[in-house]
């Protein structure tokens, strides 16, 4: 299970972004489904998550940008149209963009399971994603004792004090192998590298972490009951109840898509420019990890705009059931 | 042996400084707060969006929670007061008149900085000596050069975004290498219509010429970091309280007054979260009743204070006791617990001087959209005539750019829809085309005039009460001759920039206005500004003032009186930075007093 070479290293950096872009719209499809005001703690788990997806993408970009690579975002192969299997997994199971609902949430539950990627273990697959960056790590600190393997250009990194922001900390900018191992570290940290012990034994699921592992919010969600210190797996959460009111959501019909309204109506419209929206931000990514970090600022006009469109088409009643239309996040086709 | 190292009343901006440094320098304290607790978890902040959300009238006190046991004043009680009539009855205040005292304030956790709208400018050199350089008003017993240091600390704490290089005019100036924490907030669209069509043209204003130039003001809103600050340590954005990765950047969801749903602007509670680090406690709903002196009244032995639930019947007053007391309650409520207890008024100046911004809106429709009702409520301002020679005779002031159209000045855009809909009966696209033509264009000047301290402006106790049996405080107030100049020099001002704008001038003052005033046969109308400013003013005169230049009371010893009460002159800036700066003065004050923990 190693990674020989630093072309093998560099295409698992880029596997790692896309891996962590894929869950980002599902992700967002059922926090934007949440009324204002109703489903907090579930909401906040979902912007808390969402926000850690792009800390660990941004960190891989930086490594990766790091090594001399270039991130793709956006182009064919690198971003999943929907339902789809998530890109390197084991492919039992397509993840469909869906309201806020226990079928959402078993599937993010599902996402984010420890052994989702791929078994048995090859040199390619790994039994969780915890496994895959200590994989990445373990290479970074052999291959990377070259010092001329660190051959990206500085100014290509995203720093911290920038024009980044959000959860789960700030941006680590990637010089060499010291800052690339501590950039891994942050990520397996937050929530992937707790899961991959779990399972080991009957562990206590809140030891020193703050946080739980994502797999546990959502299975929190899930069961209703908070964790609390002192549970297991086998005992489950035993703590407060969580209250969720899954009537408090906009009712959006699965894997809304464009094509699914007549062209020329306003449906369809909207629906374009929504993944037009998609597009332009996935271009802003893709231009500010490829050397144009202050791109970021742009690109974070663009969430905001598709935010109000993905919310604005949630408004619209499409069915007779009270189904109402919502983002396609298709991929963007070139 | 006291119960505290420091008891402090009131948990707004100044407490919560003072409550913050004072427990990391390891001291007991505990802060009584009148009101409710806001806000303190995010679930609760919520709580006060949503009661936003659900409100028609959306005033700066309406997310809020309301007592009658400790009750605010709300710009909903503005009443017009007929000369020689009874005082307005109207809410919490008791308004004698002439004119009524139109600004409110919050009795909360965080203070009126649940509401504010962030705007951080730092006072003029020249407005700490007034008296000397035009013969009008008060000099400060302190100058800009003392008080940098303190902004600095202020600006750290609020978190400020601006750009050194936009506000060095009449005179500011700052330390060598000084940058804001964070860069600015970036001009709004209308801002750099603005700019274009004013910067380097003229007004003429008493008899000579001043360029204009639109200013981008320095606010407490979350921006980019500017790596550059502290000696390239940077600096870290805080968020809101209890959801620490929400609010990082301001997010343009234009409502920060009444309330940021995200908490990008700043508020006190920020500060109180720092102070919780420390052995610091808070009690809320606890109504400071009595200041306690000594025999020999030279210092302070206890505070009395009523605990209340609400609808239950009120508690008997208990006592706790320090070595220091600072009241930091607002400059009315410190005023009014300062009269109701016969403390610290050896000058008879407790209570008097109370100032505000008197502010006069001046709106015009643009010939083309300017992108009104998007960002922060204001991102600029027109700042060149917050000084000159003309203040020997007429108040300075600055001119507000909203981002927000028309707003309170027409209620835009509520009447704007309903012009449409029930005046000219349009629906469906005709509609949204008409509103989209009309509320775009519409901007909005906001003057913020100076008014000079009088001790005939004044707060006393009236004989009504409130829910505890306290009473409510009595206002008298007017504008006098110095500052009604000042507004026709600024309705002025604004003709002529509409006229380079080529703006529709829209303005209207109708004498049924509550703020209606004359001046030589004109009339304009002033709003308030909330800026509730000067009843305990620091001096160097024990005679003529209620706090030296630490705040401490001149009568007794172990006292402080914080917050914007102790400003000599309410100038042309707004008072909660110089408010802060004067905070963590104080701070370091007691702590001197307090000696080595």
């Amino acid at each position: 299970m190693s990674i020989d070479t630093p072309e093998s290293l560099r295409a698992h950096l880029q596997t790692a972004i896309e891996i962590e872009w894929s869950t980002i719209p599902p992700y967002l499809c059922a926090l934007w489904s949440i009324e204002d005001g109703g489903n907090q703690e579930a909401a906040t788990c979902l912007q808390d998550v969402v926000m850690e997806e792009m800390l660990h993408l941004t960190q891989a970009a930086n490594v990766l940008n790091a090594l001399g690579g270039a991130p793709r975002l956006g182009a064919p192969g690198t971003v999943p149209d929907y339902p789809a299997a998530l890109p390197h997994s084991d492919r039992s199971f397509q993840v469909s963009l869906l309201r806020f609902s226990q079928e959402a949430l078993e599937t993010f539950r599902r996402i984010e399971h420890p052994a989702l990627i791929g078994a048995p273990p090859q040199p390619d697959r790994y039994t969780t994603i915890a496994q895959f960056y200590e994989a990445v790590s373990e290479a970074v600190e052999r291959l990377g004792a070259d010092r001329a393997i660190w051959s990206g250009d500085p100014a290509r990194q995203v720093v911290p004090n920038s024009q980044y922001y959000g959860g789960g900390g700030d941006a680590i900018a990637v010089t060499g192998r010291h800052s690339a191992l501590e950039a891994l570290q942050l990520v397996i940290d937050e929530g992937e590298g707790f899961a991959g012990s779990v399972f080991d034994g009957d562990h206590e699921i809140l030891g020193e972490a703050e946080e739980l592992a994502h797999y546990f919010r959502f299975d929190e969600l899930c069961r209703g009951r908070r964790y609390v210190r002192g549970d297991t797996p086998s005992s489950g959460p035993t703590g407060d109840p969580i209250l969720l009111d899954y009537d408090a959501v906009a009712p959006m019909r699965a894997n809304p898509r464009a094509d699914d309204y007549p062209r020329g109506s306003e449906l369809r419209a909207m629906t374009e420019e929504c993944d037009a929206t998609y597009a332009r931000l996935l271009a802003r990514l893709q231009t500010a990890f490829n050397g144009a970090p202050e791109t970021l600022a742009d690109a974070v006009r663009d969430m905001w705009a598709l935010k109000y469109q993905a919310v604005a088409l949630m408004r619209v009643p499409v069915s007779d059931t009270g189904e109402t239309a919502g983002p396609a996040f298709a991929a963007p086709r070139r | 042996m006291s119960d505290y190292d420091v008891v402090i009343v009131g948990a707004g901006p100044a407490g919560a400084i003072l409550a913050a440094e004072l427990g990391a320098a390891g001291r007991s304290v505990l802060v009584l707060e009148a009101g409710p607790a806001a806000g303190r978890t995010w679930a609760e902040y919520r709580g006060n969006v949503e009661q936003f959300q659900a409100t028609a009238a959306k005033v700066p006190n309406s997310p809020y929670v309301t007592s009658a046991d400790a009750p605010f004043p709300t710009v909903l009680d503005i009443t017009k007061l007929s000369p020689g009539g009874p005082p307005g009855d109207l809410g919490y205040f008791v308004q004698e008149g002439p004119l009524p005292f139109s600004s409110d304030y919050l009795r909360s956790t965080g203070g009126t900085t649940m509401h504010w709208l962030g705007t951080c400018l730092r006072m003029l050199p020249s407005d700490f000596d007034v008296r000397r350089r035009f013969g009008v008003g008060r000099d400060w017993p302190l100058d800009y050069d003392e008080l940098m240091p303190f902004y600095e600390r202020a600006e750290h704490e609020l978190g400020v975004a601006g750009d050194v290089a936009d506000q060095e005019y009449l005179g500011l100036r700052f330390a060598p290498g000084y940058v804001y924490p964070m860069h600015r907030i970036p001009p709004s669209y209308g801002d750099q219509r603005l700019a274009a069509a004013l910067d380097g043209r003229p007004v003429h204003l008493d008899g000579e010429d001043v360029a204009l130039r639109v200013t981008n003001t320095p606010q407490a809103r979350n921006a980019v970091p500017n790596p550059a600050y502290d000696g390239g340590r940077g600096y870290q954005p805080v968020g809101a309280v209890g959801s620490p990765h929400t609010g990082l950047r301001c997010e343009g969801n234009a409502s920060c007054i009444p309330i940021c749903p995200v908490q990008a602007k700043y508020n006190a509670l920020k500060t109180l979260h720092r102070a919780a680090r420390g052995p610091v406690e808070i009690r809320t709903q606890a109504v400071v009743s009595r200041v306690v002196l000594t025999p020999d009244r030279r210092r302070v032995s206890a505070l009395e204070y009523i605990a209340y639930d609400d609808g239950a019947a009120p508690r008997p007053p208990e006592r706790v006791t320090a070595d220091v007391y600072v009241l930091a309650a607002n400059a009315i409520e410190n005023a009014k617990l300062l009269l109701m207890s016969g403390a610290a008024n050896g000058s008879g100046q407790v209570g008097r001087n109370l100032m505000d911004h008197p502010f006069m809106l001046c709106w015009a429709q643009m010939p083309e959209s300017v992108g009104a009702f998007r960002g922060p409520s204001s991102t600029a301002g027109l700042e060149m005539l917050r000084d000159g020679p003309f203040r020997r005779r007429r108040a300075a002031f600055r001119g507000e750019i909203a981002n927000w159209g028309w707003d309170f000045a027409a209620f835009a855009p509520y009447l704007d829809v309903e012009e449409a809909v029930h005046g000219r009966g349009l629906s469906g696209a005709a509609l949204r085309t008409w509103l989209a033509r009309r509320i775009p264009r519409q901007i909005r000047l906001g003057f913020l005039l100076e008014q000079l301290p009088s001790p005939d402006n004044r707060v006393t106790l009236d004989s009504r009460t409130d829910g505890l049996g306290l009473p409510r405080p009595r206002l008298r107030y007017d504008l006098d001759g110095y500052t009604r100049r000042g507004m026709a020099a600024a309705r002025e001002c604004a003709s002529q920039v509409f006229a380079l704008l080529g703006a529709a001038d829209a303005t209207a003052y109708l004498p049924s206005d509550p703020g209606y005033v004359t001046l030589d046969g004109s009339g304009y109308t002033y709003h308030g500004s909330g800026h509730v400013v000067g009843t305990h003013r620091m001096g160097d005169d024990p005679a003529t003032s209620v706090v030296d230049r630490d705040q401490r009371s001149w009568d007794h010893e172990n006292l402080y009186v914080v917050g914007a009460g102790s400003a000599p002159t309410i100038a042309t800036s707004n008072p909660t930075l110089t408010l802060a700066a004067l905070a963590f003065r104080s701070a370091d004050a007691v702590l001197d007093d307090l000696g080595v923990a």
